[in-house]
Order: C-alpha cells, then sequence, then structure tokens
C-alpha cells in the first residue's frame, strides 16, 4: 500500500516535473514569439507624378511632398518602401506594375489619374496575387483612401459664412470661388453648397485662373467694381491664388471687406516660429481667416497604416477619406509644430 | 447702493483668487515630479555626487583632451531670428591712450548674444508644456522681463563627471543601414534618421560600455559636418536632423544619466515621429526628467579618439556659468582621458 502510494507519488511527482517543463517549454516559446520582432514588408508607392514643381488635387503640394511622407511614415513602421513614378502615364503605370511583380512586393500603393491605366495594373497585380491600396483615384478591387473635396469645400464655404453672418449681419454680401474652378467641381460645389446654407440669398461667381494665381486680380477686378459697397467672401481652390487674392483686394483698397479661405495648407501659407506666413498665430487679425488642410504633405502616415493592416490580414473600409479641418492662426502651431525654435 | 459695491467688490476678489482667473495649468498632472524633491531646481546635476565626480576622475589615463566645442562666431548655424554678435572695446590702443609709465593697455568686449546658440546647454527652465516646466512648476508665477526667478542656471550642481560616447554613424555603418546625407563630406546620418533604444545599446556594446548613473552621454551621428561647413550648409543643417526617438530617450533617462548631446542643434529627430507633436524628446528629458541636454556638441573627434584607443569613456571638462535666472548658456566641453 505504502509502496503503491509512493508510485503514485513518483508518478505524480515525475507528471509534475514533466508538466513543469512542459509549460516552462511553452512560456519559453511564447516569450520567444513574443519578442521576435515582426516581419518586415516591401511596399511599393507608384506615385503620381515626381516632376518638379508640378502641383497635384490642385493645391500647392507635390509628388515630391507626397513621396518624403511615406519616408517620414515609415520610420517607425516594418516597412521597407520602393518608389516607382507613373509620370501621369498609363502605360508607365502598368509597366510599374509589372516592375513591382518582378520585384515581390508585398503590396502596391496606387496613385495615378488614369482609368485605364489604373485597370491595367490592377489586373496584372491580382494576378500575381499582390494586394492594392488606392490613393485618390479609384483601382478596380481595391480599398480607397483619399481627399474628399466635396467635404473640404464645405468646411471653407462654412467658415465664410459664419464669418459674414457674425461680422457683416444685413450688409450686402457676394462670394466667389477662385482659382482652377474647373478641374476642382466637387470641391467648389461643396463650397457654393456652404455657403448658401447659412446665406440663402448669396450670389456665387466663378473665376477661373487656370491654375495661375496672377490672374486673381485681372479676374477680380470686374467683380469689386461691380460691387463697390458689398462685402465680398471668397474662397480660392488653393493657397497661392488665396495669398494672391489678399494681395489684390489690399492693392484695391476692399481688404477691409474681404473675407478669405483657401485650400490645402502648404507652405506658402504656414511656417515657422521665425519663418512667419499668413497663417500665424500673431497674425489673428487678417483677412485670409484660414485654408482647409488636405495634409497632402501627412499622406504616409494615413495610409501606410491602412496597407499595414492590409498585410496583417485585417479588414479595411472599402473608403477612407482624409480628416479635413479648418487652419487658422489660432492653431497652426497645434496641427503643424514649427520646429525652428529650438 | 454700499451693499451692492461691497458685494461687487467681494465677487471681483472671489473671481480674481480663483485658479481660473489666471488660466493656470494643474502642473501636478502635466508634468512628472522631479525624482530629487518637491523643491528641486537643479535637476539631474544631483546626481554628480562626490563618489561619482572620483569614480569619473579614474577616467583620465593618458591626459589627452579632446574639445567638443564648435567654434561661436558669426555665420554659423542658428535660426532665423537668432544672433550672436561681439563688439571690441580697444580705444586704450590708441596713440596716448594707454596707462601710467608702464603703458599698460587693455581691450574687452561687449557680447551681445542669444544664449542657445553655438555649443550649448538647455536648462531646466527651457521647454514645458502649457506653463508647467520641471518640477511641476507653474512658470507664470516665476518670470519677469529680464529672466525667470525660478530654475535658473544658477541652481545646477557639478558637471564633473564620466562621459561616453556613442558612435551612431558606424552602429549604422555595422548594421549596413546608413543612409548618409551627399552633403556631408564624412558619413552621416541623414534628417530624419531616428535613432531607437537598440542602436544606443548596440553603440555601447560596441565599446563594451555600461552606464551608469550619473553619466553624460554624447551621440555622434555625423550630422554636425554640416555645421563644420559653416556657412554654406547652415539651411541644410537647420531643416531637420538625425536624433533621439522618444523610446531611445526614455531608455537613456531610465538609464539616470545627467545630460544627452550630440552635433545636431536639437539632439532629437526632426520631424518628429509624430509630425503633430513638437520637440516631445526635449519635453521627456528636461520637463520630466530634469535631464540636461547639449547641443551642437562637437562629436566627431571623440568619436574618432574612440576608435582608434577602443576607449569610449572619459572626463567630462565642462561647467556653466551662474547666469541666475537664464534658461541655457553656451559652454565649452572637453573630454579627457
Amino acid at each position: 500500500m505504502i509502496h503503491a502510494m509512493r508510485s503514485i507519488a513518483s508518478l505524480s511527482r515525475s507528471r509534475l516535473v514533466r508538466g513543469a517543463i512542459a509549460a516552462a517549454v511553452a512560456s519559453f516559446a511564447v516569450a520567444v514569439g513574443a519578442a521576435a520582432p515582426e516581419r518586415r514588408y516591401v511596399v511599393a508607392f507608384a506615385n503620381a507624378t515626381e516632376e518638379p514643381g508640378v502641383s497635384v488635387e490642385g493645391t500647392g503640394f507635390t509628388g515630391a511632398d507626397i513621396r518624403e511622407s511615406f519616408i517620414l511614415a515609415a520610420r517607425t513602421l516594418p516597412i521597407d518602401l520602393v518608389f516607382y513614378d507613373n509620370r501621369g502615364d498609363d502605360a508607365r503605370a502598368i509597366a510599374n506594375a509589372e516592375a513591382a511583380i518582378a520585384r515581390k512586393v508585398d503590396l502596391y500603393v496606387q496613385y495615378h489619374r488614369g482609368a485605364a491605366g489604373n485597370a491595367g495594373a490592377a489586373q496584372k497585380l491580382k494576378a500575381a496575387g499582390i494586394p492594392v491600396l488606392a490613393v485618390n483615384e479609384a483601382v478596380p478591387g481595391a480599398p480607397l483612401y483619399g481627399l474628399d473635396n466635396a467635404a473640404a469645400g464645405r468646411i471653407a464655404g462654412d467658415a465664410l459664412a459664419q464669418f459674414a453672418v457674425r461680422t457683416w449681419a444685413g450688409q450686402p454680401t457676394v462670394a466667389a470661388v477662385i482659382g482652377r474652378v474647373s478641374t476642382n467641381s466637387e470641391r467648389v460645389q461643396g463650397v457654393a453648397e456652404a455657403l448658401r446654407k447659412r446665406l440663402p440669398n448669396v450670389r456665387v461667381s466663378m473665376l477661373e485662373t487656370q491654375g495661375n494665381p496672377a490672374q486673381a486680380a485681372p479676374l477680380l477686378g470686374p467683380l469689386l467694381a461691380a460691387h463697390p459697397t458689398s462685402k465680398l467672401l471668397i474662397a480660392a481652390t488653393d493657397d497661392a491664388t488665396a495669398l494672391a487674392v489678399k494681395a489684390a483686394v489690399e492693392a484695391a483698397g476692399r481688404a477691409r471687406d474681404t473675407a478669405i479661405v483657401g485650400h490645402g495648407v502648404d507652405r506658402s501659407i504656414h511656417g515657422g516660429a521665425n519663418d512667419r506666413k499668413e497663417l500665424d498665430p500673431t497674425n489673428r487679425a487678417g483677412i485670409v481667416l484660414g485654408s482647409v488642410a488636405f495634409y497632402l504633405d501627412r499622406m504616409g502616415y494615413q495610409v501606410l497604416p491602412l496597407a499595414l493592416r492590409m498585410l496583417r490580414g485585417e479588414a479595411v473600409p472599402a473608403r477612407t477619406a482624409t480628416p479635413h479641418k479648418l487652419i487658422t492662426p489660432a492653431n497652426v502651431f497645434a496641427e503643424y509644430p514649427p520646429y525652428d525654435m529650438n | 447702493m454700499f451693499r451692492v459695491a461691497l458685494l461687487s467688490l467681494f465677487a471681483l476678489i472671489a473671481l480674481s483668487s480663483s485658479p481660473t482667473a489666471f488660466a493656470q495649468s494643474d502642473c501636478k498632472s502635466v508634468v512628472k515630479a522631479s525624482p530629487f524633491g518637491p523643491n528641486d531646481q537643479t535637476g539631474a546635476t544631483n546626481r554628480v555626487t562626490a563618489a561619482v565626480t572620483k569614480a569619473a576622475a579614474a577616467e583620465i589615463q593618458t591626459g589627452k583632451v579632446t574639445n567638443m566645442s564648435y567654434p561661436l562666431v558669426d555665420g554659423v548655424p542658428l535660426f532665423g531670428s537668432r544672433f550672436t554678435k561681439t563688439i571690441l572695446t580697444a580705444t586704450s590702443l590708441a596713440p596716448g591712450a594707454s596707462f601710467g609709465e608702464n603703458q599698460l593697455t587693455y581691450m574687452e568686449d561687449t557680447w551681445l548674444s542669444q544664449s542657445h546658440v553655438g555649443t550649448h546647454l538647455d536648462g531646466m527652465g527651457h521647454i514645458g508644456i502649457k506653463d508647467c516646466y520641471y518640477n511641476q512648476t507653474a512658470m507664470g508665477k516665476f518670470i519677469n522681463q529680464n529672466n525667470m526667478t525660478k530654475l535658473g542656471l544658477e541652481h545646477l550642481k557639478s558637471f564633473a563627471t564620466r562621459g561616453v560616447i556613442i558612435d551612431m554613424v558606424k552602429v549604422f555603418q555595422d548594421a549596413g543601414k546608413l543612409k548618409s546625407n551627399a552633403a556631408c563630406k564624412k558619413p552621416c546620418l541623414d534628417k530624419g534618421t531616428v535613432i531607437t533604444a537598440a542602436d544606443l545599446q548596440a553603440g555601447l556594446k560596441m565599446y563594451n560600455v555600461t552606464l551608469r548613473e550619473g553619466d553624460m552621454v554624447f551621440i555622434h551621428t555625423g550630422w554636425g559636418d554640416l555645421f563644420e561647413q559653416f556657412p554654406a550648409q547652415n539651411a541644410l543643417y537647420n531643416s531637420g536632423e538625425p536624433g533621439l526617438g522618444k523610446e531611445a530617450a526614455s531608455w537613456l533617462a531610465s538609464q539616470k544619466v545627467v545630460g544627452v548631446g550630440n552635433d545636431t542643434w536639437a539632439v532629437e529627430v526632426i520631424p518628429s515621429e509624430n509630425p503633430k507633436e513638437a520637440f516631445p524628446v526635449h519635453a521627456l528629458l528636461l520637463t520630466d526628467n530634469g535631464i540636461h541636454i547639449m547641443e551642437n556638441v562637437r562629436t566627431d573627434l571623440i568619436a574618432a579618439e574612440a576608435a582608434s584607443t577602443r576607449r569610449a569613456t572619459f572626463f567630462v571638462n565642462m561647467t556653466v556659468p551662474k547666469a541666475v535666472g537664464m534658461t541655457g548658456n553656451f559652454v565649452a566641453i572637453d573630454a579627457i582621458q
């Protein structure tokens, strides 16, 4: 009996030891697994254009600004980047996809204006089993991250309308959208919608600059002359045009009658602690009320986390929109901290 | 009428004495408490005890002194409105202006300068979150138009301690991940390169160094090569820099160092890891941990010395003026081995 009990005890002890060893091995494996760094992924970014000085999305940003944002965003992610330049050309867009397939990238971020190029690239990437994430332009079968031009326009229009209601209530007021009006129809529509929501009777003129801010003064001249006693609400489709409008109304002696909102928030309109620009905390009484942020210089910070989720097998929304926001002298340093003050 | 006036007066007094009337932050919820006590204004130089200095003195073996400062002169990289100017007074050299039979003459300078220029030290009053500075100090109560009445440089203790050079250029070269900037004449980490805790640890391992409490840590990034080319590369030098990420700075703070310096203008990576954060490493080291930051430190010479002697430690020779109420000042640093 005692022998039997000893055997049982001995058996129990040996099971206990074996169990303890197994548990230790298991916990070591878990610990090793937890400590093992996540694998790195190769993500291709095919940019719309890398041509110096060529702006994108009707703003003051260039393709280089967008590429740079991907480089900065990747610093803290397990991602190695490969870059391609679609050069605004469908054939090039397809050739770039083929090059990325040959390189066996893990995911392809496509930024290209051209339905044929996007369809061709998507077809080849799908056949190769490479997931695609589209930027600013739909790609068949791919989730899309992009600007919400209509929402951005509404933010601009609402800021102008609120200012007019608050400051010029009861006074004759006219409005205009100026800039690349014909190629930014959603943005323009958004501005007009928001203006009319708060100011139902306001007349909204469309002034097409063809992307040349120097056209602001000659285009505004007739409007100013036709409304010598009216207040003017002006939405510019980009920041350079907003600044040109400011110069034009100042030259015409109508600055006190004018409120302006731009789109983009590129470096032409905001700067650092020493490099003071129009949107600056010390310039709160300016006639440029603000500009709607497009964050194209931060696009990588939005897109790469989405790409990483796709690579980890997580679901991502079919459509993710840029969180546009009105940037004013009051919040510009919170949103774009200056780093020239140290 | 009198009663109404009295009531109004009481209301005014109540309003002005309420915390919201001053719009001050509750600094206890914004900044960490100092490990050196609630009244401390000194920060991490509290760690430089007699024992620490004595142990550091053992680093002096050959007596070789290596310069770790850049010249402070017109043309070195300064931000937009920063300036440093000198005016020489030499009237004594004019004929007949010498003194006495022995014809003694003299010269002296007027130095008009901002304090955070050239090789310099950031003091405890340099960086805060809202109006909250080191040791939960609500700084709005302690400033006037000339200086601070709390946290000034006069409260600092000695920097006579051990220095450690960590050669990031070598670490990145060895790891095969060095992406130098074309404008650097010698290899450098490019701007925006994040230095991690693992990178720092690899650099320490390279020379078999273990950090100890009270050390001053210097990091060679190579970016200072652009400073040396002044004024040609000033704009590039100021446009960004390689440097510490937040995780690396936290690790250094956990090692209880006294100060962190490197051959850049802000020590930390610029642009920051999170584009919406401003100088987070400054706040982490100075405001939350009382650890000094030394900027524009010349690190290439001591890094080269370490490479040739296999010794990455030295005695730090650096003093800071007892400049009352100042937020920082230029310093000269020597490494003695």
